[in-house]
């Protein structure tokens, strides 16, 4: 046998080997695509963009994954975790918005995605949080979503352009907050903020009907 | 949110499925830092590198094999003209 036809045999092995594997896991990797498909969506929400259809769509796509009951225990809670994510972001004035916010419900309560690690950890009642408690969770998960934003290593300008879309398509007061904060920052640090300013005070006036916060 | 190695390791999986050994062998780079002790994971992206050297000896024996040809033919199609 010349070298050529050894190596040929050996690729011809390599091959059929991954392929065996790839086969084995093909459940798993249908999973992987929506946990993948699932995490796009949640991005795109973070971002302020409109995400209903792709999420019915992967509702419609990915369901029978999850209702099989196939998945292991850390892709599952993966799931439930996006999912959250998602639910926290969506406008539940707008009808179809409701609908979709109300099937991440309808499988939490069915147990397929169970309800988030978050709930077993929270303090006992009577036990809430003050002011300044919650005002040191605010800024964590403020940092937490800068953090995720800066991983594109874009702009502070650019970033705040983006906290300011999630502000006004989403009901968290948390980015109105940030893109305040950012603001500040910005204008300390010599940017001229009118514009964002002006974007913000519209923001808060059509949302609260507030008319002087910054 | 996952992991950009998470990721990555999704999607190395999926390249394989398409038999896109090469862009597999750049996810699974992509998640070493993650599932470097995974012995599946060490597995597959072990067996990837391996089948792309194999494919890399492959292709070189058979491009040395069609440069002798053409030296040669170019050589009888001198001596033909002479």
């Amino acid at each position: 046998m010349t070298r050529l036809e050894t190596l040929k045999k050996l690729e011809s092995v390599l091959e059929r080997f991954l392929a065996g594997v790839v086969e084995i896991e093909t459940e798993q990797i249908e999973a992987f695509r929506g946990i993948d498909t699932l995490d796009d969506i949640a991005k795109d929400s973070f971002k302020g963009r409109f995400i209903n259809n792709q999420l019915g769509n992967w509702f419609a796509r990915y369901g029978r994954v999850v209702d099989g009951g196939r998945l292991k225990e850390d892709e599952v809670s993966t799931i439930a975790n996006i999912l959250s994510e998602i639910k926290s972001g969506l406008d539940s004035s707008d009808p179809e918005t409701k609908k979709l916010s109300d099937e991440i419900e309808r499988w939490r309560e069915k147990g397929v995605v169970p309800k988030r690690k978050l709930v077993l950890k929270m303090k006992g009642e009577g036990a809430e949080q003050n002011i300044a408690e919650k005002f040191v969770a605010l800024l964590k998960q403020e940092s937490e979503h800068l953090e995720f934003e800066q991983k594109g290593s874009a702009h502070l300008i650019s970033i705040l352009d983006d906290i300011l879309k999630s502000a006004e398509a989403k009901e968290d007061r948390m980015f109105m907050h940030l893109a305040g904060s950012v603001i500040y920052y910005l204008k300390i640090n010599g940017y001229k903020v009118g514009p964002f300013v002006r974007r913000l005070k519209e923001i808060e006036k059509n949302k609260f009907g507030v008319k002087d916060v910054v | 949110m996952l992991s950009n190695a998470e990721k990555a390791y999704m999607r190395a999986l999926l390249a394989l499925k398409k038999r896109d050994y090469a862009s597999a062998s750049g996810f699974f780079r992509s998640a070493e830092n993650q599932f470097a002790e995974s012995a599946d994971f060490r597995i597959l992206k072990e067996t990837t590198e391996l089948l792309l050297a194999v494919k890399e000896d492959i292709f070189e024996l058979e491009n040395g094999r069609i440069e002798i040809e053409e030296i040669i033919n170019h050589g009888k199609e001198t001596e033909f003209r002479r």
